[in-house]
């Protein structure tokens, strides 16, 4: 039904001052299954996730950590996509669909409790997906339209934004010409950086990405891949990705699904060079899957 | 095959020719290919025999309607007409009293509270006003009355003898050499006939000097009216004679410079039809076939339709394909697609016996009688038929809106939600603007469904042949219209095939079909431009 004014999301406290990490994460050498507390944003217990009698997910067990890029990696039709949808509850869109058990917990609240606000929680987690996918719109309008539905209107402020979302994304050089044309006139890599600065330009904390690059080809992925990098500062970052060398390369932590459960997750470094668990070890050194 | 292999046999023949089973020197392509081929073929032969009849049978009433025209002229009819417009612009100005009357003993009773009989005596002096106004017409009157029947025989004399040259024709066409040459043929004279017509001109000329002086000496001696408001219509009454007055030389000039060989221009006959705002046949007088009148009926109950069924049509296809639920879905999408099924004279029997009453009895309702043209007493007029076609409608638009918002990519609506919108906020800025077209298209198709309608307007629109009163403002449409399908299928049965009445029904056909052509045209061009626009 329609929602009118947003009523903000109280309980969802505002993202803290980071506080100084004591250990340069780089020097980490071995895997941390629990990360502490004060750098963990999503927290993930126990999820079972049902499509109707289909159950998707089972005993899901994971904390994303802030400020970092999470991988999920795993065969096809094993639940990455679930997962990542539950995160910003686009599986509501679908009719029957339910988070059976478990909590899903961001900064500590629980995204599933009755008084959440959906529509505030998606402006907190962005999201891009698989298949670009820009408004029949110009440009400008599609990356100003999550500001406009926030009832942003001041021209200058706008202006602002859409410069400064289309550098983070990386698209600023290529596009500022033609910001009144429509974004479907733009390449495919180009369209799904467009994309990126719409998510970005309404400043979420998370950002999931859907096989961002599945659709692209080597060099546009390259460009988001390095865009990934730029971003990881700013933002949290989940992506489901089924290339080996793009989880490798442009993610901090790593997670195995296999038919639904997770089944290893931990420095991405530490899963591609040394998995813990056979079932990985298989994947990753593309022995099935 | 793998590489060894090869390298060791000699492949084998590469046998992709193909084997063909011929039935009458036909292939089987060729047959599937003939088969689905003329199947396209008749279609669109079909559609050019229409096209090609409706042509022919339609094109001959140009030449009719200027033959009609010119006997308009050389019979006199047109030179009567001009004095008879000026009795009838006197009859309107009467009128115009009869009202400030009618406002007086309103006044008198209701302020002054004076009975009717005491009123009717205060306005003895008024009354000998408007006689004195009303009766000067009268010598006027006397003259167009004489002038008609004259200008009559002479049209009567003349199509005796079109007919009679009609019969020798056909007798001879037949051989009938002898039987022809006994037809005796009167040809019309016009020169001689319309003498005494003409020569009333200078009885015209003193009558029309006497009558513009005592139409200014009654004005002048008008008695004052009771109320300011009275007087103010009563000046602005004086201002419309005045006016009427001050036109009567250009009348008489007119009639003085009258001549009934001008030729009529061949366009005429065609501007007669497309700008024409009367459409009379079987007339003693003179026929009219002047569109207007049914076009603007057609395009009146359509309006009103697709005004009512737009809304309808376009918000249950939104609800259905945004909002609902698998279940209502299946519920819903049936029941509007169902009402196409129902017969068309069933829902003008519904309008007649049902809705035209419900909907009058509602319009006298006292407190609806803020809305323009309620209350009406006309059961039959363009609400009750746009109510019914917007229902006819309601399935043609809906389908094809949710069909075009089925189009509007899953991924868009995503991408709005995943944003932060609402489902209004996104049905508003991105599912419906990303639709737009096809809705458009789908709303003209619904246009071209109702416009081509019959059986309803038929039966419901009141089958009033006259331009409605549009002074009453949006209360136009409680006012009888007839359509142009209407008048076909009401006319095309008793005329007589090739006269000038059933040639102009053609005409109309014509216009309904380039009308309904260019509809679905132009939905075309917009569905394919949308097409595009989605990539
Ligand atoms: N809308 C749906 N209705 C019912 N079942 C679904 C639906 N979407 C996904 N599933 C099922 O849920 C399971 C997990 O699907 P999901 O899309 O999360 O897989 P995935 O890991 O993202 O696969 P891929 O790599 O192919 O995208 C699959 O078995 C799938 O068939
Ligand atoms: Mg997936």
């Amino acid at each position: 039904m329609v929602t009118s004014a947003p009523i903000l999301m109280d309980t969802l406290p505002k993202p803290a001052v980071r506080p100084p990490t004591a250990v340069a994460p780089a020097a980490a050498t071995f895997s941390v299954p629990n990360v502490p507390a004060d750098t963990t944003l999503i927290d993930i217990e126990q999820v079972d996730f049902f499509y109707g009698a289909t159950q998707a997910l089972a005993d899901i067990n994971l904390k994303i950590d802030d400020k970092k890029v999470t991988a999920f990696i795993g065969p096809s039709g094993c639940g990455k996509s679930t997962l990542l949808r539950c995160l910003n509850r686009m599986n509501d869109l679908i009719d029957g669909t339910r988070v059976a058990k478990g909590t899903i917990k961001i900064r500590g609240v629980n995204i599933y409790q009755p008084d959440v606000d959906v529509i505030e929680l998606r402006k907190r987690v962005g999201m891009v997906f698989q298949k670009s996918n820009p408004f029949p719109k110009s440009i400008y309008e599609n990356i100003t339209y999550g500001l406009r539905l926030q009832g942003r209107t001041n021209k200058a402020d706008l202006d602002a934004i859409v410069e400064k979302s289309l550098r983070g994304a990386a698209l600023w050089d290529e596009v500022k010409d033609r910001l009144n044309t429509s974004g479907l006139g733009l390449s495919g890599g180009q369209q799904q950086r467009l994309c990126i600065a719409r998510a970005i330009a309404v400043e979420p904390e998370v950002i999931l990405m859907d096989e961002p690059c599945s659709a692209l080809d080597p060099v546009a992925t390259a460009k988001v891949e390095e865009l990934i990098q730029s971003l990881r500062e700013k933002f949290t970052i989940v992506i489901v990705t089924h290339n080996m060398q793009q989880a490798a390369r442009c993610s901090d932590r790593t997670a195995f699904f296999y038919m639904g459960r997770l089944i290893e997750y931990a420095d991405t470094r530490n899963i591609f060079t040394n998995p813990a668990n056979p079932q990985t070890e298989a994947y990753v050194s593309g022995r099935f899957g | 095959m793998s590489d060894s292999t090869a390298t060791v046999a000699a492949p084998a023949a590469f046998a992709v020719s193909k084997k063909r089973l011929r039935l009458l020197g036909l292939t089987l392509d060729d047959a599937i290919k003939a088969f689905f081929g003329g199947n396209a073929l008749v279609s669109v032969v079909v559609l050019a025999l229409i096209t090609i009849f409706l042509f022919r049978e339609g094109f001959g009433f140009f030449a009719q309607n200027r033959q009609n025209l010119r006997i308009y002229r050389q019979a006199g009819l047109e030179y009567v007409d001009f004095i008879r417009a000026q009795t009838d612009d006197h009859t309107a100005l009467t009128r115009y009293l009869s009202d400030l009357r009618v406002r007086q003993i309103a006044f008198l009773q209701q302020e002054k509270k004076l009975s009717l009989a005491d009123a009717n005596a205060a306005l003895a002096a008024f009354d000998a006003f408007a006689d004195q106004f009303g009766s000067a017409i009268d010598p006027l009157r006397a003259i167009v009355s004489d002038l008609t029947e004259q200008a009559t025989a002479i049209k009567t004399k003349f199509i005796v003898a079109g007919d009679k040259e009609e019969e020798r024709r056909q007798l001879l066409a037949v051989g009938k050499t002898a039987e022809a040459a006994a037809v005796k043929i009167d040809a019309v004279n016009f020169s001689a006939e319309l003498k005494p017509l003409l020569e009333t001109r200078t009885a015209y000329l003193a009558a029309n000097r006497e009558l513009a002086q005592k139409l200014a000496a009654a004005l002048d001696a008008a008695p004052k009216m009771p109320a300011p408001e009275i007087e103010a219509r009563l000046d602005r009454f004086k201002d419309l004679s005045r006016t009427y007055i001050a036109g009567f030389p250009a009348i008489e000039k007119n009639l003085m410079t009258w001549d009934y060989t001008k030729p009529v221009p061949a366009a005429q006959s065609f501007t007669a039809f497309v700008f024409g705002r009367e459409w009379l046949t079987a007339s003693f007088w003179q026929d009219w076939y002047g569109v207007i009148p049914l076009l603007v009926g057609s395009v009146l109950v359509s309006f009103v339709a697709l005004l009512i069924a737009v809304p309808f049509g376009v918000g249950a296809a939104v609800y259905v394909n945004q909002i609902a639920s698998a279940t209502e879905q299946k519920f819903i999408k049936p029941c509007i697609e169902f009402i196409s099924a129902i017969p068309s004279v069933v829902l003008g029997f519904f309008g007649i016996a049902i809705l035209g009453q419900t909907l009058r009895a509602v319009s006298q309702q006292s407190w609806l009688s803020w809305v323009p043209g309620f209350p009406y007493s006309e059961r039959l007029n363009v609400l009750t038929a746009g109510c019914l076609l917007a229902l006819l409608a309601v399935p043609t638009i809906f389908t094809l809106a949710e069909d075009a918002l089925n189009n509007v990519p899953r991924a868009f609506k995503e991408a709005s939600f995943a944003l932060g919108a609402s489902r209004l906020q996104t049905i508003v800025k991105i599912i419906v603007p990303a639709s737009l077209s096809g809705i458009i298209s789908a709303v003209l198709l619904g246009l071209g469904r109702v416009i081509g309608e019959t059986m309803v307007v038929l039966l419901c629109a009141g089958n009033r042949i006259a331009i409605p009163d549009f002074s009453a403002g949006l209360g136009v449409i409680t006012q009888p219209v007839h359509t142009m399908t209407g008048i076909i299928a009401q006319e095309m049965g008793e005329v007589v095939r090739g006269s000038i009445h059933y040639r102009a029904l053609f005409v109309v056909g014509l216009l309904l079909f380039f009308l309904s052509l260019l509809i679905n045209y132009a939905a075309q061009g917009i569905v394919r431009r949308y097409r595009i626009s989605i990539g």
